[in-house]
């Protein structure tokens, strides 16, 4: 069975050598099915990013593989990585340009898939297409296709970046706390939403979140970083009675049993 | 009568090379120094080319020449990362030498008694005024121009390169190279300057090395006119207003130089002035805004 991502022990150490030296991705090993919505857990520094920023290409890996479908993109570039990954950020201004209008971010990521010609960006038929799937929102987006997103709350261009970036449902998506800088009504909202599109076209997708509730509710499964590796991975069987006391303690007695190993080792 | 006419030439003439300042320092947010060698090469390149009798060839080769100057400083940027107001700055120093190679070593370079572009045009006229066909000319470069231009920013590569400006981060996310970008973006600038240049060269009938010296702040005070009057808004009003700021310019220019207690090398201090004037505005303002809260402030207690 060939996995729709695959990481083969990934290693990426920032500024060796120097007082500096940190290591951020140590020996990592995932795999991922088609269809998978995997929840990522883990305290700040763990590498919860830098796997999405391995993944997506904004730096190389020391060594290791990582495999897309199938296809080894390892050494790919980022902007053409980006043609089958879709990603967002915590900050809803990252994934939209502000001067630009509704239709015309959407008319740019449509157009991921076209070679970009002199043809005309926004023909009638792709802004019929645009409202259709703007309204299923219910945020009134439809009526403002000629608004400048920089005139839109966060929450609005969070969701037109989350419909930017499945427009052409991308192979993979990576979805970077997005919706931590949103006041908790929308940021239900946009959850929802998330979980819509993912249904419905069957993406692959992997979540990182500080909420530990919510990691567990959402997707099929869910992993937990810490120090650069995969501390604890966790399918639907294992999650299904799992507390968030519970998976605290899972936590803890790892650590302590790593710590172990480690004083043994220095012993 | 002569003077409001030739002003309004100058003005449509000049705002190609406004045209071109716009899509740089507006639309991709980089203040390009490479104008002001852009401009002398396109003009050296028409004038020589009008010398030896083809003033057709040299709009196409100014075009061209710019173009490469552009998609020079462009690789600067992008490939070799040097900070792109240096980059501008090494493309120009380094093209006044070409400049001069392709004047053949000579600061300058008279027309006269050429065929231009102009000559031309006014002997196909007729019996037209020759002010008339002149303007005419100019008013046809402007409108192509920006009708091409405003076109091509609603296309697909269009959107891609405000985009770049606008958010790079995004675009690399929608796989566009970001690099390659910049690159043809900084070309077109470069190439309507040289244009812009190569058009001076003919209708001057006379082609200087240094002509190219301040044609950047001319260009930035001309952008910042038009969007006195018409704001700031889409594109397409962004290259209108260009297209009018260049005009409104020349005439400010003309008013001055009229004005027999203003000598005409204050010129271009008046235009720094403008320029840094209306990019402080918005700094000025805050001050003011703050001020006004703790005057506020301290009235209350």
């Amino acid at each position: 069975m060939a996995y729709m991502l695959e990481i083969q022990s990934a290693n990426k150490c920032f500024g060796r050598g120097t007082v500096n030296e940190h290591t951020a991705l140590e020996n990592l090993n995932l795999s991922l099915e088609q269809g998978e919505f995997v929840t990522v857990l883990g305290s700040n520094g763990a590498g919860k990013s830098t796997l999405f920023n391995a993944i997506c290409g904004n730096f190389l890996l020391d060594s290791g593989h990582i495999f897309l479908d199938g296809t080894d993109i390892t050494f790919m570039p980022e902007y053409k990585r980006s043609l089958k990954i879709g990603r967002l950020f915590q900050d809803p201004m990252k994934g939209t340009a502000p001067s630009l209008t509704i239709e015309e971010n959407l008319a740019l990521a449509y157009s991921k898939q076209k070679k970009r010609s002199f043809s005309l960006a926004l023909a009638r038929k792709d802004r019929d297409f645009f409202r259709q799937e703007l309204e299923q929102f219910g945020m009134d987006l439809e009526n403002r296709m000629k608004t400048r997103v920089g005139l839109l709350s966060g929450g609005q261009r969070q969701v037109v970046t989350l419909l930017m970036s499945t427009l052409v449902p991308p192979k993979l998506l990576l979805l970077d706390e997005h919706t931590a800088a949103l006041d908790p009504a929308t940021a239900e909202k946009v959850m929802e939403i998330t979980r819509q599109i993912v249904e419905r076209f069957q993406i692959t997708t992997m979540m990182i979140t500080h909420n530990m509730k919510q990691a567990l509710e959402t997707g099929t499964r869910t992993i937990m970083l810490d120090s650069g590796g995969i501390l604890l991975d966790m399918d639907r069987e294992m999650r299904k009675d799992l507390t968030v006391e519970r998976l605290l303690d899972m936590y803890s007695e790892k650590k302590k049993a790593e710590f172990c190993n480690d004083r043994i080792l220095l012993a | 009568m002569t003077l409001l006419i030739g002003s309004l030439q100058l003005g449509l003439l000049y705002s190609v090379m406004v045209l071109g300042i716009y899509i740089s320092f507006r639309i991709l947010n980089i203040p390009d120094l490479t104008a002001e060698g852009s401009f002398t090469f396109g003009l050296a390149v028409s004038a020589v080319c009008t010398v030896s009798g083809h003033p057709f060839l040299g709009i196409p080769g100014a075009i061209v020449a710019g173009g490469l100057a552009g998609g020079f400083t462009g690789i600067l940027q992008t490939r070799l990362r040097i900070h792109p107001v240096l980059t501008g700055i090494l493309t120009m120093s380094g093209l006044y030498s070409i400049n001069m190679l392709v004047l053949g070593g000579t600061p300058n370079l008279a027309l006269i008694g050429k065929d231009t572009l102009f000559s031309l045009a006014v002997a196909a006229g007729g019996g037209m005024d020759k002010e008339v066909v002149r303007l005419a000319l100019s008013l046809a470069a402007a409108g192509i121009c920006t009708v091409l231009l405003a076109l091509f920013f609603h296309t697909q590569l269009g959107l891609c390169i405000r985009a770049t400006g606008d958010n790079p981060d995004m675009v690399r996310a929608s796989s566009i190279n970001v690099d390659r970008m910049k690159i043809i973006s900084l070309a077109i600038s470069n190439s309507l300057i040289a244009l812009c240049g190569g058009l001076i060269a003919q209708y001057q009938s006379f082609a200087d090395i240094n002509s190219g010296v301040g044609i950047l702040v001319v260009g930035l005070a001309s952008v910042i006119i038009g969007e006195a009057i018409f704001g700031r808004r889409s594109v397409t009003i962004g290259l209108v207003s260009a297209i009018f700021g260049s005009v409104i310019y020349r005439y400010i220019i003309a008013a001055a130089t009229r004005a027999d207690w203003f000598p005409a090398y204050m010129l271009k201090l008046v235009s720094a002035l403008i320029v840094t004037l209306a990019l402080a505005i918005p700094a000025i303002r805050q001050m003011l805004e703050v001020q006004r809260i703790r005057r506020a402030g301290k009235g209350g207690n």
